[in-house]
């Protein structure tokens, strides 16, 4: 900390803890408030509790390049060649996960269908009954896949009891 | 102080009175680097016999990267041959039949395709081309005494040189090397019983690359810190020779896109040897569905292109670097619109991290999206074009040497033209529904990536031979060369475009039975016949390499070629430290020729009275 | 300014720019620079899982909440949302800072400073890998969450239990759409509860997405391998100073400057991290 001598050194030190410290915590009741732990029957819309956790999460990242690894003293050349790079990743961030968005749309699509097994498997769906069929290591307590009919899933029959 | 080192005389009157002096033989004293063999030539810290190591290691694997290819031509060329005359090398992989007739196993032939790709994009034009030239010329060009961290680099080498004895070994196995392709896609490599390479032959690729991603990124961190930090007094960013603009985009597209490929190895890894699904998801076995389920083989391929598009630029940047250098030198001209050439490098590189998806048109994304790859894509044609505008106006009017060096550079030019206008083909997502994977996407890629940065690559090794052996390299083999290759490669890479528009596919390993691919037998004996001839004019070249490191015409002035840049300003013989007394003070650009009436002025030569600097 | 810092700076010549050559443009030396690429390019590696996180998360149908999957205290504690993991990010945030106090006292020369603050970031390191392992065994050893495998599902529309687990569930207990339950095993074998949805339906508890568990242990296990290699370097460099290598040096305590660097980056990823598997 060059431009700081060692005592207001030391302060920002603390003052780094108090914040980060703080921050953590607003984001832990904003995820507990939100989903009605603290207060009975209280939530917040879905939205609006994601958005303030990422944006806290992106002070606090914020808050540790800056001061913690000195990103605030150095020149802004350096800053500037450490964090536009990242910017590349927001197109990343958009494609991949407008992709992933896309497999489940598809997914689901194939899941409704009313055909075959084959496309009734195609699913990730988790009332989908392949995430516990397929364990191999329980195979023996668990329903044979193939002879599941179109109304597998309103069956009662529990093979593994 | 100063007087301490009379046993380092410059010669050099203007680096003696101008250069400046940065102690560093007082420090250096008996060149620990240098002591016994073992330092000098093996565990050396020297960038230049680094660089050496790995063009060497490059041309071992570049060797064995063309022979697997004409294997694998002689069997689409010729099916119907018999191959038993290879069975000493290939054993168990020639199947001889009854009749006597011995067959390539179907098996075998993807496994060299997959080798020949991964080789050649990795270990000879990643490794063999920017490891080479950005080691020898990055300190050399910018005026630094060695890389910032010697150390490092070596460890890039030896990473490298590590990652290189894995894939060896890998093609010996029983089961033989990997077979997937050299993008590796799941479920092929993902599933250990997938295929017979699927197996060890993928888990040693997969240790292979990553231990080459370890390679790359020291390497790149090396090279960005040493043009940021090291260079010498006056050489600004804008007088930089090209070639360092080049090495510099390399380094950081390799140092954020690797990274990622790094990711999705080891997401890879797990999804092999853990039982993990991150890219698996409804795999049927004989009727039976595999506990694999919820991943994408898609994101894969995300991950994979997000390193691959940029790697294609990774690869072709320097070449491009090495031809804007030596097509100005020996037209003894400056280069047309310096500024311009490193504006479109960065903003190729820029563009190249947006636009990877267009390698998965056919593969499921959305469609939606796919129509921003479109867009991002056809941008980078821009950029493209006008470097290629601008190599061009650099020969206009230009008093051209026809050495083999410039030779390279013109085929450079023109083999990426023609491949760059295949790629705006297969940037449209509509045309490419029906070009992906068919043999038009072989020749696009070949000629713009291929064949273009081995131009690079050569046009790089005869100019800068003297400078790495103290010896020229032969001229008239090189012409031969030059001349043999240029026509074989249009004659191999031309009819691809053909019989791919007319739906070949590519990996196939024999078209013969197929009703709507018999036209093109003779056209594939032809392209084979191509093939070979040009792999004897590559061996050729290595040939003239050895002979010339020996036997080769001594360098006896230190700057052959009139060139301006610092290279040429260090001794024939260059000593640890690259300048025996001070470093030279960078006093213009790098493309001061012809000007004022002077064929040219080198980097460290004070401006003349009245004289301005060049506008660039 | 920064050049004090960097401690061996080159001359600077008056009215020629930093770009001109012969200079640190960036005021840096080498190695920092170095160590900031190395952790621009390691940010790209983490970059790459989570964004693959992501994906794998909206490609799947529904994902566990959680603060139900989180939600254990050492001492058999359980239904205690999100306490643990606070604490282990509080760990790693008091390691950052007392790291944070090494490198001031690097800057004083102070070796003892320097080698009793990093000791600490030590201590801190360690106890967040302990938590580490306390966390991924409760999940494997209690819960039978593996890399292969996760009991966490949620159900996608609301109902009635139909049968009790023998812990929280009884028969006749309600749940709503959007919550997360636990398939217990008994005996080694997996007891998934049936429950009535409200439109009649008698259906089967699931199991939740393979791609959560696998991405946990993967992330938090890439994660802590980073925490745990930083641990060692510390150890190593700390050895270095006590034992007055770097006071001989040029640039005297860069090294520890520089190995703080990669120390605030792994508290830096963790905040994603945590974001990600615990908030989000
Ligand atoms: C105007 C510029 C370019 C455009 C628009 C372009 C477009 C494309 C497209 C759309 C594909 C995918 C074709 C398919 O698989 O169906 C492709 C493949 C490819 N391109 Fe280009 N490209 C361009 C320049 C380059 C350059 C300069 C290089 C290398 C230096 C290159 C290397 C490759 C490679 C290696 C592949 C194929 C990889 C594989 O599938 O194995 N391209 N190109
Ligand atoms: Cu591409």
């Amino acid at each position: 900390m060059a431009h700081l001598n060692y005592e207001e050194g030391k302060k920002v030190v603390f003052k780094g803890f108090v914040i980060l410290g703080i921050v953590t915590i607003a984001e832990v009741m904003v995820a507990l408030v939100g989903k009605g732990y603290i207060i009975d029957g209280f939530h917040l819309p879905r939205f609006i509790m994601y958005s303030l956790m990422i944006t806290m999460s992106f002070y606090k990242a914020f808050y540790i390049v800056f001061e913690f690894m000195h990103m605030r003293y150095e020149v802004p050349g350096l800053v500037r060649s450490v964090l536009m790079p990242t910017l590349l990743l927001i197109w990343a961030v958009i494609a991949f996960f407008s992709e992933g968005n896309t497999w489940y749309h598809w997914r689901k699509k194939v899941n409704d269908r009313p055909i075959s097994q084959f496309s009734r498997a195609a699913s990730s769906h988790s009332e989908n009954s392949l995430y516990h069929i397929m364990d191999t290591k329980n195979q023996a307590q668990e329903k044979p896949m193939h002879a599941e009919s179109e109304k597998k899933d309103s069956t009662l029959e529990k093979t593994h009891k | 102080m100063s007087d301490t080192h009379t046993t380092h005389v410059e010669k050099d009157k203007l680096i003696q009175e101008l250069g400046y002096d940065d102690h560093f033989h007082e420090h250096h004293h008996g060149d620990k680097y240098q002591t016994n063999f073992l330092t000098t030539y093996i565990f050396s810290q020297d960038h230049k016999m680094i660089a050496r190591q790995f063009l060497i290691t490059g041309i071992f694997w570049a060797v064995i990267g063309a022979s697997m290819s004409i294997i694998f031509r002689l069997q689409l060329g010729f099916p119907d041959a018999d191959l038993s005359w290879l069975k000493p090398l290939l054993g168990q992989w020639i199947t001889i039949n009854d009749a006597g007739i011995g067959r390539l196993d179907p098996e075998f032939y993807y496994a060299l395709v997959t080798m020949h790709g991964t080789i050649i994009v990795f270990f000879v034009l990643t490794a063999g081309l920017s490891g080479t030239f950005s080691n020898l010329l990055i300190p050399l060009q910018v005026g630094a005494r060695d890389m910032a961290s010697p150390f490092l680099n070596m460890l890039s080498y030896w990473f490298f040189f590590l990652s290189s004895v894995v894939m060896f070994y890998s093609l010996f196995i029983s089961t033989g090397p990997f077979a997937g392709g050299w993008t590796a896609y799941p479920p092929l490599s993902a599933l250990p019983q997938a295929s017979s390479g699927s197996g060890a032959g993928m888990t040693l690729w997969t240790v292979s690359l990553v231990l080459f991603v370890v390679s790359v990124l020291l390497g790149g961190m090396n090279y960005i810190t040493t043009v940021l930090n090291l260079r010498t007094k006056g050489m600004s960013m804008w007088r930089m020779p090209l070639t360092i603009w080049a090495f510099l985009v390399t380094a950081i597209l390799a140092l954020l896109s690797f990274p990622v490929l790094a990711s999705g190895f080891f997401l890879l890894l797990f999804d092999r040897g853990l039982g993990t699904s991150f890219y698996l998801s409804d795999i049927f076995i004989n009727g039976q569905a595999l506990d694999r389920i919820g991943g994408s083989p898609i994101l894969y391929q995300h991950l994979f292109w997000f390193l691959g598009h940029p790697e294609v630029y990774i690869i072709i940047l320097p070449a491009m670097g090495i031809v804007s250098e030596v097509l100005s030198v020996h037209a003894r001209k400056p280069i047309f619109g310096y500024r311009a050439m490193v504006y479109s490098i960065l903003a190729i590189g820029f563009l190249s991290f947006i636009v990877w998806a267009h390698h998965m048109f056919m593969s499921g994304v959305n469609p939606f999206i796919s129509n921003f790859f479109v867009v991002f894509t056809l941008i980078i044609a821009v950029p493209s074009a006008v470097k290629v505008f601008n190599w061009i106006s650099t020969l206009y009017g230009g008093n051209i040497r026809m050495n083999t060096a410039m030779l390279f550079c013109i085929g450079f030019v023109s083999m990426f033209i023609s491949g760059g206008l295949t790629g705006i083909f297969l940037g449209n997502s509509s045309i490419d529904i029906q070009q992906h994977d068919t043999y038009f996407v072989v020749a696009h890629f070949h000629i713009v990536m291929g064949v273009a940065a081995f131009f690079g690559m050569f046009a790089g090794v005869y100019n800068w031979f003297p400078k790495m052996f103290g010896r020229f390299m032969n001229e008239t083999l090189g012409k031969i060369h030059f001349w043999v290759t240029m026509i074989g490669a249009y004659a191999v890479f031309g009819p691809m475009h053909y019989i791919g528009m007319a739906g070949v596919p590519r990996r196939y390993y024999r078209f013969d039975n197929f009703d709507a691919f018999k036209d093109f037998d003779d056209l594939n004996k032809f392209i084979t016949v191509a093939a070979i001839i040009t792999f004897f004019a590559q061996i050729l070249f290595v040939v003239n390499f050895f002979w010339s490191m020996y036997k080769g015409k001594k360098m006896t002035e230190q700057n052959p070629y009139g060139s301006n840049s610092l290279e040429w300003t260090t001794p024939i013989e260059t000593g640890h430290g690259n300048w025996p007394g001070k470093i030279p003070t960078v006093q213009r650009w790098a493309y001061d020729y012809g000007k004022d009436d002077k064929e040219f002025i080198p980097q460290h030569t004070p401006l003349a009275e009245g004289e301005e600097h060049s506008s660039h | 300014m920064a050049a004090e810092h960097t401690l061996h700076a080159p001359e600077i010549h008056e009215g020629d720019s930093v770009w001109s050559g012969g200079k640190e443009p960036f005021k840096a030396s080498y190695g920092k620079l170095m160590m900031w690429y190395f952790l621009l390019s390691d940010a790209f590696t983490f970059a790459g899982f989570l964004i693959s996180y992501g994906t794998l998360r909206f490609s799947s149908p529904t994902w566990p909440v959680p603060d139900f999957v989180f939600s254990s205290l050492p001492g058999g504690f359980t239904h205690k949302p999100l306490i643990f993991v606070t604490f282990m990010t509080f760990v790693l945030i008091v390691s950052s800072v007392t790291m944070v106090r090494a490198v001031q006292e690097g800057h004083r020369y102070n070796k003892k400073g320097v080698v009793f603050w990093m000791l600490l970031t030590i201590l801190g390191g360690l106890c967040f890998l302990g938590c580490q392992a306390w966390e991924w065994t409760t999940l494997m050893g209690g819960e039978h969450m593996t890399i292969r495998r996760n009991p966490f599902g949620t159900h996608i529309e609301s109902g009635v239990y139909l049968e009790g687990d023998g812990h929280d569930i009884k028969a006749g207990d309600t749940f709503e759409k959007g919550h997360t339950y636990l398939i217990h095993k008994h005996e080694d074998v997996w007891k998934p509860l049936s429950y009535k949805t409200e439109t009649g339906e008698i259906k089967e508890q699931q199991f939740g997405p393979k791609a959560f568990g696998a991405l946990f242990f993967f992330i938090t296990g890439f994660h802590g391998f980073h925490v745990l290699s930083g641990v060692i370097f510390l150890l190593i460099i700390m050895l270095n100073v006590a034992s007055g290598l770097y006071s001989q040096r040029k640039n005297h305590y860069e090294m520890v400057e520089k190995i703080g660097l990669y120390w605030h980056f792994v508290d830096l990823v963790w905040v994603f991290v945590f974001l990600v598997f615990y908030l989000l």
